[in-house]
C-alpha cells in the first residue's frame, strides 16, 4: 500500500498577489482579464467565492456578481518562481514527485514513516514550512493513490489536512457529491443525476458493469474511482520530447494562403513554448490531414533553431512540397523535436538574425506576462486574398 | 549547515530620495543619515570614493558614526582613474591605501570592490592589468566586479569575483554565483532594461543625476528574491562571509529590498524595519518585528 501526498496551493493566484500586496488580505481578490472584457476568472480568493464567483466564470459575470471586487491582471513571471519555491522546499523531503501543475504536487511517502514519523505531523510540518518561507496557504491530502489524496487535499481546504485511511477509501467518498470525483464535468453530472446518481457512494450501490454499458470505459473508470481506487504511480519529472500544435478546421480549406497562414500562426505558438523552455529544436514536422482522412507527416532535419521564421520557412517549404492531391484540407499541423538548450554564446549570427532574436525574445516576455494574443504578427490576423509573407515581403 | 556570516547592505546612503521611504522626512540637526542607515544593515558600499578620494578625517567620521554598531563594515569602490580611465599615479595610490588603511586598522574594512564597465572583457591585455591591480591593493580583501560574459566561469586565487545581477543586454554575465577565497559578493543591479539600453545609447553624454541613476531604478519582486535566495544558499558551504549589496537605490527600493534578502537569508526571521519603509513598501510587513 503506498501513502501518497497531494498537496495543493490554496488560491494559488491570489495568495501570491497577497504577498506582493498585503493590502488584499481578506478581500474578495479576483485574478483575470479586464472586468468589463470578454476574459474569465482565472482565479478568485475564498472571500470572492461567497459571492459564487468561480474559475473559468466569465469575468464580467463575475462583476456583475461582485463589483465591489479587486479585479487584478495577474502576474505570471511571478506565480512560476514561487511555484519553484514551493517545488524546492519538497524535494527536500520527498523521494519522489511529481508536479501536477503550477500549483499542485503529488509525493510519494511510501515507507517513510520511520523517517518522519506520523505522517499528519510530517504534513502540518511541510504546511508551516511552505507558509514560513513562502508565506502560501497550501492543503494537503494523504491516502493509497492519487485520485483520493487529491479529492482529500480539496476537502478541507484552506490550510486542511486530510488523511484518508488505508482500507477507508470507499467509505470517505460515499457521502460526497459524484462531481467531486475529478473529471466529472458537467456533461457527466447532468447525465448521472438523470439516472438517479447524486452522491459517489451512488455508484458504487451499482455494479461495475452498469457503468460499463451506459459509459463504456469512462463509466468503469469512474466506478473504480467511486470505489477509492486510483493510480498511485509517481511520474518522475520527463524532459519534453516535443512541442507541436495543429488546427482542425471547422470547414475543410483548399485555400493555400489560407493553409500556410495557419501554418504561421501554429510556428508562433510552438517557437514561443521553445524559447520559454530556452531551447532549440533541430527537427520540423507538418502533419496534414485531407478531407477524407488521408494524413501525412513530413519532417526536415535543420540546425538547431528557436528562430521563427527559419522554422516557418521549413515548415512552409515541407507542406508546399507535399501538398500535391486536389484535396481540401481538413487538418495542418507542426511538430517540432530533438531538442537541445539553448546557449547564446555559440551563436555568430547576422545582423538582421540577431535583431529579430531580439525582438522575438522581447515578445516572448509580452506574451508570458499578458498572454499569447498580446503581440501578433502581420500575417496572423486576418489576411485578405493578397498574401503577404511578412518574412520575404517580396514573394 | 552553517550559516557564513552575512553582510547585507546598499550601494551607498547618501541619497536624498531615501526620505521619506527610509530615512524620516523631518530630521533634526543631530539626525545622521549614516548613523541611522547602521542601526538597520552591517555593510556599506562606499560609491563616492569612485569618483573623489576623501581625507583621513572624512574617513574617521565616518567611523565615528558607526560605532553603536560592532560588526559593522565599509567596502570601498575603487576610484574610476583605476578601473574606467586606467590613468593613475602613485599619488592615487596613495590615497585611496591611507583610506583603506585606516579602515582596516579601525577593523571597519570590508574590502575594495574593483568594478570594471561591461567594455573590460577577457582579454590576454586587461587580464594583464587587473593581475597589476590586485597586486597593488595586496592586503585587502579585493572584490572584483565584470559585465561581461567573456569572464563567465573564470577564477583566481586572490580575488572574490563578484555575482552581479544586471539586465539581460547584449554579452552581459548571468547570475551564477560565485565562491572564492572563502567568500562570495553579490551585487544588484536591477533589471530596468529598457532605461539601461537608452543609457547606453547616451553614453559619454552630460546627464543629469536622475537620468544617471533611473536605470537603476528597479524594485525587485518577492519571486526574484526568493530565486536569488535559492542560489546563494547553494554557496553556504564554500564560503565563510557572503556580502549582498543592492545597487537598485533610485526612491528607497534598494533598501526594501536589502530588508527582504536580509529576512530570506536569515531564514525568514522577523528583523527591525523602519516604519518609513514599511509605509512605503506595505509588503515589508510581513517581515517586521
Amino acid at each position: 500500500m503506498k501513502t501518497i501526498f497531494h498537496l495543493d496551493l490554496d488560491a494559488f493566484f491570489v495568495s501570491v498577489e497577497r504577498v506582493l500586496d498585503p493590502s488584499l488580505n481578506g478581500k474578495p481578490v479576483i485574478v483575470g482579464g479586464d472586468p468589463h472584457g470578454r476574459g474569465v476568472v482565472t482565479a478568485c480568493s475564498y472571500e470572492a467565492r461567497k459571492y459564487g464567483l468561480h474559475s473559468a466564470m466569465p469575468i464580467r459575470k463575475a462583476y456583475k456578481l461582485c463589483p465591489h471586487g479587486i479585479y487584478v491582471h495577474g502576474s505570471h513571471g511571478e506565480y512560476s518562481r514561487f511555484s519553484k519555491a514551493v517545488k524546492s522546499i519538497l524535494e527536500q523531503y520527498a523521494p519522489m514527485m511529481e508536479q501536477a501543475s503550477i500549483d499542485e504536487f503529488y509525493m510519494d511517502f511510501s515507507g517513510c514513516a520511520k523517517i518522519y514519523g506520523s505522517l499528519f505531523i510530517f504534513a502540518s510540518k511541510i504546511q508551516k514550512e511552505i507558509m514560513n518561507k513562502v508565506s502560501l496557504p497550501c492543503s494537503i491530502g494523504i491516502a493509497s493513490n492519487k485520485t483520493v489524496a487529491k479529492i482529500a487535499s480539496d476537502c478541507m481546504k484552506p490550510e486542511g489536512i486530510t488523511y484518508v485511511i488505508p482500507g477507508m477509501e470507499k467509505y470517505f467518498l460515499a457521502p460526497m457529491p459524484v462531481e467531486t470525483i475529478p473529471g466529472v464535468g458537467k456533461v457527466m453530472h447532468k447525465a448521472l443525476n438523470e439516472k438517479g446518481i447524486y452522491l459517489i457512494g451512488d455508484i458504487t450501490k451499482l455494479p461495475e458493469d452498469y457503468f460499463g454499458a451506459a459509459f463504456g470505459k469512462y463509466g468503469i473508470d469512474l466506478w473504480h474511482k467511486a470505489c477509492g481506487e486510483g493510480k498511485d504511480y509517481i511520474a518522475p519529472p520527463q524532459l519534453r520530447k516535443s512541442v507541436s500544435k495543429e488546427r482542425t478546421y471547422g470547414q475543410d480549406v483548399t485555400s493555400r494562403e489560407k493553409i500556410e497562414e495557419t501554418l504561421f500562426k501554429l510556428t508562433g505558438q510552438v517557437c514561443q513554448i521553445l524559447r520559454d523552455k530556452n531551447w532549440q529544436t533541430s527537427t520540423i514536422s507538418i502533419k496534414l490531414r485531407y478531407s477524407d482522412f488521408t494524413t501525412i507527416t513530413r519532417a526536415k532535419t535543420i540546425k538547431a533553431t528557436d528562430d521563427d521564421k527559419t522554422i516557418f520557412d521549413t515548415a512552409v517549404q515541407l507542406f508546399r512540397n507535399n501538398y500535391k492531391r486536389r484535396v481540401s484540407v481538413r487538418l495542418i499541423g507542426i511538430h517540432l523535436t530533438k531538442f537541445s538548450e539553448f546557449s547564446e554564446q555559440e551563436f555568430l549570427f547576422d545582423e538582421e538574425e540577431i535583431r529579430r532574436r531580439k525582438m522575438l525574445r522581447a515578445v516572448t516576455k509580452l506574451r508570458d506576462k499578458f498572454g499569447y494574443s498580446v503581440v501578433q504578427f502581420g500575417r496572423t490576423g486576418k489576411v485578405n486574398n493578397t498574401f503577404v509573407n511578412p518574412f520575404h515581403p517580396e514573394t | 549547515m552553517k550559516t557564513p556570516k552575512l553582510y547585507i547592505g546598499t550601494a551607498g546612503w547618501t541619497y536624498h530620495d531615501w526620505s521619506p521611504s527610509f530615512y524620516p522626512q523631518n530630521q533634526t540637526s543631530s539626525f545622521n543619515w549614516l548613523t541611522f542607515y547602521s542601526q538597520y544593515f552591517n555593510v556599506v558600499e562606499v560609491n563616492a570614493t569612485f569618483y573623489k578620494p576623501f581625507s583621513e578625517k572624512a574617513v574617521y567620521n565616518w567611523i565615528k558614526k558607526v560605532e553603536a554598531c560592532v560588526d559593522f563594515m565599509f567596502v570601498l569602490k575603487l576610484h574610476y582613474s583605476f578601473t574606467h580611465s586606467k590613468r593613475f599615479s602613485n599619488c592615487d595610490v596613495k590615497a585611496f591605501s591611507s583610506m583603506l588603511d585606516l579602515l582596516k586598522r579601525e577593523e571597519r574594512l570590508g574590502g575594495v570592490l574593483l568594478q570594471f564597465p561591461y567594455s573590460f572583457e577577457c582579454t590576454d591585455v586587461n587580464i594583464k592589468y587587473l593581475g597589476a591591480l590586485v597586486n597593488i591593493f595586496e592586503g585587502y580583501d579585493r572584490f572584483v566586479e565584470v559585465r561581461h560574459s567573456s569572464w563567465e566561469n573564470k577564477k583566481a586565487r586572490k580575488i572574490t569575483f563578484c555575482t552581479i545581477d544586471q539586465p539581460d543586454i547584449g554579452r552581459s554575465i548571468q547570475f551564477n554565483p560565485l565562491a572564492s577565497n572563502n567568500m562570495a559578493y553579490f551585487r544588484f543591479h536591477g533589471r530596468n532594461e529598457e532605461a539601461w539600453r537608452d543609457s547606453l545609447k547616451n553614453f559619454g553624454k552630460e546627464m543629469s543625476y536622475d537620468e544617471q541613476n533611473i536605470r537603476y531604478n528597479y524594485l525587485y519582486s518577492p519571486g526574484e528574491l526568493l530565486e536569488f535566495e535559492r542560489k546563494i544558499r547553494e554557496i553556504y558551504h564554500q564560503v565563510k562571509k557572503i556580502y549582498v549589496i543592492m545597487n537598485n537605490h533610485p526612491k528607497g527600493d534598494a533598501v526594501a529590498n536589502a530588508f527582504e534578502m536580509l529576512s530570506l537569508l536569515k531564514d525568514r526571521g522577523k528583523i527591525e524595519i523602519p516604519q518609513t519603509t514599511i509605509q512605503t513598501y506595505s509588503r515589508l510587513v510581513r517581515i517586521a518585528v
